[in-house]
């Protein structure tokens, strides 16, 4: 019998969020050992705060114990999770161990050899509980060891991958030196949050929060302008082997035009050059590189998106920008989706953002997101950056730099790729 | 209070991966728990799977995997268990080793032994001393001396595993094992030299998974993901270029003596898809590299048909259908004419075929637990009965892989198959080569090996 928690990942998520950021770690299932309270105090004794949870047809009743189980008097929190919601109040001190015997002091007993707990009509009132006779059969019973979610065990392991992929980072080097510095072009719909990726790799890499592109909420987007970024780590004088280039945003009538994203890809947009959404750039323009070489075209391109919009994009905007990768792969140019603002989906913690891509929302995003757009699973990335934050953040970090990452080695691979004569 | 595993993070999370992304729970520390033996068993032996681990001084981490419920007091039963090690300092390093053994629980001791004597005994009465023998040393790389003091145990329950022997012997072991098969194709040379590299091309339905084994083998090779060539979904085929790629080495930086030919997929419709007749062009070797495909019309090679045929070192030496698995049961009629009428052409070409199938979704299960053959349980299946029976391919020959299209980190077990695949398609190829070699020089004319 697996021992597995009969918790839904809703009612996980609702405990954790209570009971002020904590992980459930499965201890005791009692029809895996035993409906005995004696094998459920040896396997839960001293193990810090516990919860146990029992499971009858309709709900779900649990107690917590913030000192656990440690042969002293402790306070307990009972709680019941029903289709109407969670309701709980607070007991004690008592002495835990008190609970599985029948006494008629008890507010609530756990009789587990009876698969029955007993509770006190004044109890049942506060949780909004029916019990025939205060007796409420139960099915299961299980107790968990409640950890922090994001202790130091964990900041300290997060530490050590934070400077590893630094590290890494700052060892990146452009394919067989072909250029100094690769470019990456941010495409994507307006407001996705392309100008505020460069934004956080910039902070990153200065070790403080940086605003120096503008972004914010407009119809017509903000960035106006190509702009074309080099960045510096916190201790060097020379730039970092990558220049992130930032676009207007692609619209369904305005925005960026189509002609204009071929003109970029092949290096002949001048850094600062004004868009207009009518007019794609022309050869005439003053600053139009006529002959650009390798080291001005753009060597990998990430199409950014909000992960909570580029499910109701118009089918006129999903079309435009299949039509720009159909053509993008004619053309043998690496790319990427980047899918931004990913600490705001639902019920989502910091710890769950440390596993990211194994957290369920995100997999289904990931799913649904290769539906529309047909990107393999993955070349499909995650991130939050930085917005309103004042301090930078480990596990954010890591997200950036890791996407930054695997960018920068495709676009190498982009330039392994290339024909020999060019 | 609060109970923390002395095991930290990013070793919990490298043992976890070790046994395919298991998850681990602290259930006993000796720190916090009582130091006795009979306190560690009773409590735990109906927790399922387990890792009793020890941290000795010296920041070594030694680690015991039981398969089977912890046994109780005063009990022996037999185990399958696997030992690991650590080393603090060497992050990356772990070492592991899988051993059948039995497990004894008395009142004082919990002795674990192997079929060549004590490998473990744990007495925590007695300042919990612990005791390996030398087959466990030897094989976990550990140079300590006999009879150590941990500083600390833990157990912890192990969910979301195989509860298989076969399996867990498999993870134990993949590492190695790849690393085997990695050195044997990397020592690889075309049969006598006959060509510099040999060529192998990959044909099948869109979305087969071509363009992904290419990047599954480049990625192997290398030792980390790489997207070279470009894939994902598309109502027609994403790749639309004849595409010759080659592979360095990781360690060497050398060219490896293979290159893969990618092409683009195959579809029903008559003008959709690679053209049928491209086909004979390109196993002669008459398409370059970067031939863009166009699916109403074959290429019209150069070459007049009366001129010298292509050199050896240009044409294909093996080809390989590639289907996905999942949807070979359910091929129209019209893509078996198509492969049918494709493999055909590479008899008549005297060119060695093998069948690929991709997106196994068991693929722990595709080779037995000594990777030398393929398991009953995949021999039988459906899928390879048809493509044994349309192709006429020998089991032997009709190799599955998991591509790397929706991980983010490498397998050690998916690398495996796709060395078994390469090595077998470089054998085909080898035998296509020595068939060659065989053919009277009239015959042979221009295949002059250059």
């Amino acid at each position: 019998m697996a021992m597995r928690t009969r918790l839904t990942w809703q009612q996980d998520k609702c405990l954790q969020n209570y009971f002020g950021g904590k992980r459930f770690c499965l201890l005791y299932k009692a029809s895996v050992q035993k409906f005995s309270h004696q094998n459920l105090l040896c396997t839960c004794e001293n193990q810090g705060p516990t919860m146990i949870v029992v499971y009858s047809e309709k709900c779900v009743i649990g107690m917590y114990l913030k000192e656990g189980f440690q042969g002293k008097d402790v306070s307990i929190t009972i709680f019941a999770l029903q289709e109407t919601g969670f309701s709980l109040c607070a007991k004690g001190p008592y002495s835990p161990y008190l609970l599985f015997h029948k006494r008629k002091t008890n507010d609530f007993s756990i009789l587990l050899d009876k698969k029955a707990v007993i509770v006190s009509s004044a109890i049942c009132k506060m949780l909004q509980l029916t019990a025939r006779n205060n007796v409420i059969p139960i099915q299961e019973c299980e107790a968990f060891r409640c950890e922090e979610l994001l202790d130091e065990r964990k900041t300290r392991g997060i530490a050590v991958l934070h400077s590893n992929l630094l590290q890494a980072l700052r060892d990146y080097k452009p394919y067989g030196d072909l250029v100094q510095q690769t470019r990456v072009l941010l495409l994507g719909p307006i407001g996705a949050g392309k100008s505020s990726f460069v934004n956080s790799v910039k902070s990153v890499f200065k070790g403080s929060i940086t605003h120096q592109i503008l972004v914010g909420c407009d119809e017509d987007g903000i960035s106006d302008k190509y702009r074309t970024y080099s960045i510096k780590a916190k201790d060097d004088s020379d730039p970092l082997p990558f220049i992130l280039c930032d676009s207007l945003g692609l619209g369904e009538n305005a925005g960026l035009h189509t002609d204009d994203v071929w003109h970029i890809l092949k290096g002949h947009t001048p850094d600062r050059y004004q868009f207009d959404s009518m007019k794609p750039i022309t050869s005439n323009h003053p600053n139009y590189t006529h002959d650009p070489l390798l080291k001005d075209r753009i060597h990998c391109v990430v199409f950014v998106f909000d992960i909570n919009s580029f499910e109701i994009h118009s089918s006129e905007l999903v079309a435009k920008i299949k039509k720009i990768r159909r053509d993008l792969i004619k053309h043998g140019i690496l790319h990427l989706a980047l899918l931004t603002h990913v600490d705001s989906l639902d019920l989502i913690t910091k710890e769950d953002m440390t596993d990211i891509y194994n957290y369920s929302p995100v997999k289904s995003k990931l799913e649904a997101f290769h539906g529309v757009f047909g990107f393999a699973l993955s070349d499909i990335l995650v991130v939050s950056n930085y917005v309103s934050e004042w301090q930078l953040d480990p596990v954010k970090d890591m997200l950036i730099l890791s996407a930054l990452k695997e960018i920068l080695y495709t676009a190498n691979e982009f330039l392994e790729d290339l024909p020999l004569n060019k | 209070m609060k109970v923390t595993a002395r095991l930290t993070w990013i070793e919990e999370k490298i043992l976890e991966k070790l046994l395919g992304n298991a998850s681990l729970t602290l259930l006993y520390q000796s720190s916090a728990h009582k130091n006795c033996v009979s306190e560690m068993t009773q409590k735990y032996s109906l927790q399922g799977s387990t890792m009793t681990v020890f941290h000795l001084e010296e920041d070594v981490v030694v680690g015991v995997f039981i398969l089977e419920n912890f046994p109780r007091l005063v009990s022996e039963k037999p185990c399958t268990c696997a030992w690991f090690s650590l080393k603090r300092n060497n992050s990356s390093g772990i070492s592991a080793l899988f051993l059948n053994t039995k497990v004894i629980v008395d009142s004082e001791e919990l002795i674990i032994f192997s079929l060549d004597g004590l490998s473990l005994s744990v007495t925590p009465l007695r300042g919990f001393t612990l005791a390996l023998n030398d087959t466990v040393m030897n094989g976990l790389e550990l140079n300590l001396g006999h009879g150590f003091l941990p500083v600390e145990c833990e157990i912890f329950r192990v969910d979301g595993i195989k509860k298989k022997p076969s399996f867990i012997k498999k993870m134990v072991t993949a590492k190695q094992h790849g690393g085997k098969l990695l050195s044997a194709l990397r020592a690889y040379k075309p049969y006598k030299d006959l060509v510099s590299e040999v060529r192998i091309l990959l044909v099948g339905p869109v979305g087969s998974g071509k363009s992904s084994f290419f990047n599954s083998v480049k990625s192997a090779f290398q030792g980390h993901l790489t997207r070279q060539a470009i894939v994902g979904s598309d109502e027609s085929s994403i790749t639309k270029q004849y595409r010759v790629y080659s592979i360095k080495d990781g360690k060497s930086r050398e060219t490896l003596p293979f290159m893969l030919c990618d092409s683009m997929g195959l579809e029903e419709g008559e003008e959709a898809g690679l053209c049928i007749d491209d086909i004979p062009h390109i196993l002669q070797g008459c398409v370059p590299d970067r031939y863009q495909f166009n699916p109403c019309e074959p290429m019209k090679p150069k070459h007049s048909p009366h001129a010298a045929s292509p050199p050896l070192k240009d044409r294909i030496h093996c080809v390989a259908f590639v289907l996905d698995i999942n949807s070979v049961n359910t091929l129209s009629d019209k893509m078996v004419a198509k492969l049918k009428k494709i493999r055909k052409d590479v008899v008549d070409c005297g060119i060695g075929y093998v069948a690929l199938l991709t997106n196994v979704e068991e693929y722990d299960e595709v080779l037995d637990d000594s990777f030398a053959n393929m398991t009953e349980t995949v021999t039988s299946l459906s899928q390879v009965q048809n493509v044994q029976k349309w192709l006429n391919i020998p089991i032997a020959n009709i190799l599955m892989v998991s591509n790397y299209a929706s991980e983010r980190r490498l397998e050690p077990m998916k690398d495996i198959l796709v060395f078994a695949a390469l090595r077998q398609m470089l054998r085909a190829a080898d035998d296509a080569l020595e068939s060659y070699q065989d053919l009277p020089l009239e015959d042979t004319g221009n295949l002059a090996p250059s």
